[in-house]
């Protein structure tokens, strides 16, 4: 069981932390060499909507899971910071990391209840429960401003940091693109755990785990909690870069987004969703310019990868790298 | 109060006639349209048009038999090829459907809402419980009645009936004893659209036109599917039912959460039994 947890050899690689480092610096040199404030700002709501996906895309690989309700868990740190940050009660640290810790745990138990519930029954039950969370952002007008939505009144220091560094595109990239590779690496040590090849086991064949005598519910739970919690992160960071939230942000429509992104990239790597919602964000800007059938062009795409190159843009990667096959596919699609 | 209970029904009833459809193709199919508030939007914008020229009851057959084509249609070019993938991929394929659908009302019809006139014969309203009760309103539950008899008919006494309760309970038998289960899947799928695009023209004049109203109350038919138990009618038949009840209840005693208490109810029922009321198999 020890022996062969990880595959064979060590899961932290040198060639692997090279190319971790590597790809940290992306982020940060984009910021400094790509001139156009537009361009960046576009990088950093990619970037922003990336970390989303990545949850999404957890879920998916983890459980084999498709959550349609997962914008809930991108706003609802969003609207804690946003409500609590007035009453002056703790520092605004705090309340991030509070909001973070609140938005796992609330996923925590909501996941105790719906992972019960498998395959499509349980992306209605996603579908329904994210609804519920914009049914009440819209109707509990004294916390959330209803649809008007909330401005974060925000303090002029943030960890250290001067608040416009969360707002400016250019150095928002930055920490952005730090949170996203923090992230991914999170994604990947997860997978790699005992507990992440627990819950790849689960998703295979779950009544076969129960009789090697685990308990499968909560780990079901705990993955579906990791999951809303990357996704969290994500939404601190769109709170803290718009300074304001609205019921759009929580609406059933985002998660799609979300989930469209992680398909388009495919969700057998943890690297999947962020290249599905880069390609996401791109294919948007440059088709806006001559179509308004941005609608139908999503539609069509999503209708095609999941049909005709179900691993998405992992799988496209795959087969260009020769003998080489992707450990782990999920059974999405 | 009673006539709260008589608006509750109204909601439950339209309910029902869009869940039902979702039910039967779960049953059939094992899967999961998420486009069916996409043909809910597409009956009522159809019949809207229709019913421009021709009036109301043209208006919902055009809808009816339009939208059973289109079903026709689907089953044939997506569920069908589809039908030995995982459920999964119908759902996310349905999913991409229901957004090309949202885009082609919106470069037809556009984004404005448009309100759509009762036909004139209902436009009446009752004295009931000493109060009025526009006479449309019991038009609605009386649909959603109909639509219940008739289905429980149609399955309980027809030839076609037995073999759609047959091919739910297991296609591959069903197939071997010499039922067509592409037949009727095709007209599972047919009878579930018809019945979508209708509710669609039958809300329309209660809710008025928008491309978001499928998306709108496709998340409450979900509900009442899983509730109820996938694939289960009766199942569905008693959530909508509850479903309305609660909304209009909800609305009189605690209006902050009356659009909560869908959710509670989900999560109380799920709690109890994870299979839904009806303790359909998954």
């Amino acid at each position: 069981m020890e022996a062969d947890r990880t595959g064979g050899g060590a899961v932290v690689t040198v060639p692997g932390l090279l190319l971790f480092a590597g790809f940290a610096l992306v982020g940060p040199a984009a910021a400094f060499l790509v001139p156009s404030t537009l361009i960046q700002s576009l990088l950093t709501q990619a970037t922003i909507y990336a970390i989303f996906a990545l949850g999404v895309g957890i879920l998916i690989r983890q459980n084999g899971m498709v959550s349609f309700g997962h914008a809930a868990f991108f706003g609802l740190p969003a609207y804690v910071i946003g409500a609590v940050l007035p009453l002056g009660l703790m520092p605004p640290e705090l309340i991030i990391i509070g909001g973070l810790a609140a938005t796992a745990l609330m996923a925590f138990l909501v996941g105790l209840v719906i992972v019960r519930v498998h395959g499509i029954a349980f992306g209605m039950l996603t579908l329904a429960i994210g609804q519920a969370v914009y049914e009440a952002a819209t109707r509990l007008r004294g916390l959330t401003g209803g649809h008007d939505g909330l401005s974060l009144d925000l303090p002029r220091f943030l960890f250290g940091l001067p608040l416009k560094t969360f707002q400016q595109p250019g150095s928002m990239l930055i920490v952005t693109w730090l949170v996203l590779a923090l992230m991914l690496a999170v994604a990947f040590l997860f997978a790699k755990s005992r507990y992440g090849l627990l819950s790849e086991a689960i998703r295979d064949n779950e009544e076969r785990v129960r009789f090697l005598g685990y308990r499968t519910l909560v780990p079901r739970a705990l993955t579906f909690a990791l999951s809303a919690l990357v996704t969290a992160a994500g939404g601190v960071l769109f709170a803290l870069y718009n300074a304001f939230v609205s019921p759009e942000t929580v609406h059933w429509t985002a998660s799609g987004s979300a989930l469209i992104m992680a398909i388009l990239g495919g969700a057998s790597a943890p690297w999947g969703p962020v290249a599905g919602a880069f390609t996401y964000f791109f294919l948007k800007e440059a088709v806006g310019s001559f179509t308004t059938h941005w609608l139908s062009i999503i539609g069509v795409s999503l209708i095609v990868v999941t049909v005709v190159f179900p691993a998405g843009l992992v799988g496209l990667f795959d087969r260009l790298r020769p003998g080489n096959r992707s450990q782990g596919a999920a059974n999405v699609g | 109060m009673a006539i709260q209970v008589l608006n509750g029904l109204v909601y439950g009833a339209l309910l029902f006639a869009l869940a039902s459809g979702l039910a039967l193709m779960f049953g059939l199919r094992r899967i999961v349209n998420f486009a069916h508030g996409a043909l809910y939007m597409l009956g009522a914008y159809v019949g809207y048009t229709a019913s421009l020229q021709f009036g109301f009851w043209a208006g919902l057959a055009v809808a009816g038999l339009v939208l059973a084509a289109l079903g026709v249609v689907l089953d044939k070019a997506v569920f069908r090829p589809l039908q030995h993938r995982d459920p999964l991929t119908t759902l996310l394929v349905t999913f991409g459907l229901a957004l090309i659908a949202e885009d082609l009302v919106l470069s037809v019809w556009g984004n404005d809402t448009m309100s759509f006139a009762e036909p004139q014969q209902l436009a009446h309203t009752l004295s009931l419980f000493e109060t009025t009760f526009p006479i449309y309103r019991l038009a609605i539950v009386g649909f959603g009645a109909a639509v219940a008899i008739g289905l429980v008919l149609w399955l309980r006494f027809s030839r076609v009936g037995l073999f759609v309760r047959a091919a739910s309970h297991d296609p591959v038998i069903a197939a071997v004893q010499g039922v067509d289960t592409d037949r009727v899947s095709a007209l599972v799928v047919a009878v579930s659209a018809a019945l979508a695009g209708m509710s669609g023209v039958v809300a329309a004049p209660l809710m008025s036109l928008a491309p978001s109203m499928g998306a709108d109350i496709l998340v409450d038919s979900f509900i009442v599917v899983v509730v109820g138990g996938l694939g289960s009618l009766g199942g569905a038949f008693i959530t909508a039912m509850l479903l309305g009840q609660i909304n209009v209840l909800g609305v009189v005693f605690m209006p902050e959460l009356t659009s909560l208490l869908p959710f509670l109810l989900m999560i109380g029922i799920l709690l109890w039994k994870p299979t839904g009321l009806a303790g359909a198999r998954l």
